[in-house]
């Protein structure tokens, strides 16, 4: 049976790791060098499931020591090889776009920032000042009334987009002040405002921190805050040909994240 | 380095997370007894993606003004028709609107 590789990171270092590394299902944590950089990895049974809570867990654990002694551009959850051979026509095809983003990420980490406001409240209260505006609905069926309801909900989600734009750009203004780059969503529930993560240098994390305390304290109780990290830089990877890079990823910090709330809570 | 999560209200925030897709993949049951609803879900959510487009693309239209009344009349039913139908098809195959949705990444959600 000829094992598969699980890739967690490329490192700045073709060295061997000299500290033993447990991955997933137990087996020994390797590097694969390529010219200047190397690809961490550790065997797998081709059978073994990999996209599971312990998986994500065990990427989470190698990356976090990984990035003790070595910039890590952490792989995206589930990233395997058939072997060796594949996994170095991949890291050929995008050696320079490792050796920038390693450079980009030098001596910096990720942190998450979500921001919560009263959505239902705020669409609630557009939604009563369209009422009084539009008060009498058409009583007939027709293409024109429901076109006339359509463009109603249209004009309704439109302004709540643009008060959730009007405070993102407050809110975020004052935290990018302190980070090198950002990546945010916003919206992604109607009382979600903001998703944002922040690559902030390992030297101004104290500072970026305390920007998020003063942001915290000079609102009013009708934001929610939550400030999780640092992380490894899991969005701040570019890759040029980005249909074959499977690197780092939002979706993999959020599934980690509500593990440490869940974690938390219990 | 340790991670850590900092916030005032845990429970308001692992309650919103709930709603948000996280990188486990939601679990395909591919089977002979319903591989005709898969197939349909992959369909339908294909057809509800281009439909919710040419209704945006319709809402611009009505908002620039582009429209004359009789085109709104016949955008109008043609959206209606296919919002029925749409329905229609979801309770045969027993979807829920949850059920269709897509990540579009920077463009957030479909359903």
């Amino acid at each position: 049976m000829t094992l598969k590789l699980y890739a967690y990171g490329i490192i700045d270092s073709p060295q061997s790791i000299d500290e033993p590394l447990e991955g997933l299902y137990g087996a020994p944590v390797y590097n694969i060098p390529y010219g200047d950089i190397g690809v961490v990895v550790s065997d797998l049974d081709p059978q073994a499931q990999v996209k599971t809570e312990e998986s994500i867990l065990k990427h989470e654990e190698v990356v976090e020591k990984l990035m003790v002694r070595f910039t890590v551009l952490p792989m995206s959850l589930s990233t395997v090889f058939n072997g060796k051979e594949e996994l170095l026509v991949k890291v050929k095809k995008f050696h320079e776009d490792f050796v920038k983003n390693l450079e980009r990420v030098r001596s910096k980490s990720e942190f998450g920032v979500k921001i919560l406001w009263a959505g239902n409240t705020i669409k609630e209260r557009i939604i009563n000042a369209h009422k009084k505006e539009n008060p009498s609905p058409d009583p007939a069926l027709s293409g024109t009334k429901f076109m006339r309801e359509k463009f109603a909900k249209y004009k309704i989600d439109k302004e709540f987009e643009e008060e959730a734009d009007r405070c993102i750009a407050i809110l975020d203004g004052f935290l990018n002040r302190i980070a090198s780059e950002k990546k945010i969503e916003k919206l992604k529930t109607d009382n979600l405002l903001l998703s944002a993560a922040y690559l902030v240098d390992h030297e101004k994390r104290d500072d970026f921190e305390t920007a998020f305390e003063v942001l915290r304290n000079s609102q009013g109780g009708d934001l929610k805050y939550l400030l999780s990290g640092p992380w490894p830089p899991y969005n701040f990877i570019t890759l040029s040909h980005s249909e074959d890079g499977k690197l780092g990823g939002l979706d993999l910090v959020e599934t980690l994240l509500k593990h440490e709330i869940t974690g938390n809570e219990r | 380095m340790r991670q850590k999560v900092e916030t005032d209200s845990l429970e308001i925030f692992a309650g919103e997370m709930e709603k948000v897709q996280g990188a486990l993949p939601k679990k395909i049951a591919a089977n002979p007894e319903n591989a005709e609803k898969g197939l349909a879900k992959l369909v339908l959510t294909l057809i509800e993606l281009i439909r919710k487009l040419m209704e945006k693309q319709a809402m611009r239209r009505v908002e620039a003004g582009s429209l004359t009344d009789e085109e709104v009349e016949r955008v109008g039913e043609t959206l209606m028709k296919l919002e029925n139908k749409m329905k229609e098809l979801k309770e045969i195959f027993g979807l829920k609107n949850e059920e269709l949705n897509l990540n579009l990444g920077p463009l957030g959600d479909l359903m």
